[in-house]
């Protein structure tokens, strides 16, 4: 799931440090926002827009947190109505939610561990790509030269 | 090579989507319910909540013990029951002599029905009506899905370990005899009680009168028509259960005989 690649230069210190804080940034917010998924999101978007500008190691790690978020805010904003749903509704507790309950908390805690693990590589300014988003990022973050 | 690339991309993300899929299909295999016990604990707080709310209108109220009414209602019960498969034991009936027209279901299947409800029965089969319609909304499980959604779930449990305070139990005992169900869940229950007695072989159209005269405030007792007053729109409830009546054609009889029926209204004048 989590590959260590080569990245095209060495980054520096302060590099490192940003893009170790854009993970940072979305773990905060996850615990923060927990019940609401779309707050981490909007955590990581604000770190995104405000380092778009950076080097090409720090923009890099921000998109890739950025769109990291996406299946866990889609797996959690179904989680959550469904619960709202139960809640307020008629509808009652099934096999099928809390199955679907269990599966989010999992998903959610790979990408709790994945996130850590990543902040704490790239703070060592070891480049890290994830399965799939990694890709995803390459394709959208373009280095300049 | 670019091609190639996105086609990598877009086969992991579906993989990745298919991995959620597949995760939650596997643990959806599980009998959860059973595992963390949902019934057995909804089942032992709703038989508690049941024998608290009785409580506090048997000791309030005075219960009718005339064992000839308790046999007319209870023929009228059976005859319901069996022929619709719901478990008897699941129903208990208690009559109380009161004025009001009234009749409401408690947790775990207690059905209260009020003298003046039988009163004000001009036949055996609107007051069958009002019974199917009771026991639809036990069996529909209404009771409970109203108390969770008005009281809220934390409440009730607090109630059934004996923090809940006197004065709240008696507010929420309240609810239930003199406040509807949503509209839906009503229209349901309707809808279910005409299956039930068409079933039973009663004829539903007198039940629809008896909404239809209770509207209409022509009544003698109208100033206790609770029943009614709580069901909005028995005009309209009226109109949709002979409309759906309509549908099921059927061969009525009589549970009770016309004596039987004279005579229990007299038992219930005294």
């Amino acid at each position: 799931m989590i590959n260590v690649t080569k990245f095209g230069y060495e980054p520096g210190e302060h590099e490192a440090e940003k893009a170790s804080n854009s993970y940072l940034m979305s773990l905060i917010a996850f615990i923060a926002g927990l019940p609401l998924p779309i707050i981490n999101l909007i955590a990581t978007l604000i770190f995104y827009l405000g380092n778009r500008k950076g080097t090409y190691f720090v923009r890099w790690h921000c998109t890739q947190a950025l769109l990291s978020q996406l299946s866990v805010l889609f797996i959690n904003s179904y989680g959550f109505w469904w619960t709202v749903s139960i809640i307020f509704t008629p509808n009652e507790i099934t096999n099928q939610y809390i199955a679907y309950i269990i599966a989010a908390v999992i998903f959610n805690l790979g990408e709790f561990i994945a996130t850590i693990y990543t902040a704490v590589q790239t703070r060592k300014g070891i480049h890290i790509e994830w399965w799939f988003y990694g890709g995803l990022t390459d394709l959208i973050c373009k280095s300049e030269s | 090579m670019q091609i190639g690339v996105m086609k990598k991309i877009f086969i992991q993300g579906l993989l990745l989507i298919a991995l959620f899929f597949a995760t939650w299909l596997v643990f959806a295999q599980v009998d959860w319910m059973t595992v963390f016990k949902v019934h057995q604990m909804t089942d032992k707080t709703e038989q508690k909540l049941g024998e608290l709310f009785f409580d506090i209108f048997k000791k309030s109220e005075k219960e009718n013990v005339n064992p000839f009414v308790a046999n007319c209602v209870d023929s009228i019960l059976t005859k319901i029951c069996k022929e619709n498969g719901i478990d008897k034991e699941s129903v208990q009936v208690h009559i109380f002599d009161k004025d009001e027209v009234n009749a409401f279901a408690l947790p775990n299947g207690h059905l209260l029905i009020y003298s003046g409800l039988i009163s004000a029965s001009d036949n055996q089969e609107e007051l069958s009506g009002v019974i199917c319609h009771e026991i639809a909304h036990i069996e529909l499980n209404h009771v409970m899905k109203k108390l969770v959604k008005e009281v809220g779930l934390s409440v009730l449990i607090s109630m059934t370990t004996g923090n809940g305070g006197s004065e709240v139990i008696k507010e929420t005992a309240k609810l239930l005899s003199s406040s509807a169900f949503d509209r839906s869940l009503e229209k349901e229950a309707d809808i279910k009680a005409v299956e039930y007695l068409v079933q039973a072989k009663i004829n539903p159209e007198p039940f629809a009168d008896f909404l239809y005269k209770l509207s209409a405030n022509e009544h003698e007792v109208v100033k206790y028509l609770t029943w009614a007053s709580t069901h909005p729109d028995s005009k309209k409830r009226a109109e949709y259960i002979i409309e759906y009546s309509k549908k099921k054609s059927a061969e009525y009889e009589a549970i009770l005989s016309v004596a039987t029926w004279e005579k229990l209204k007299e038992e219930i004048a005294e």
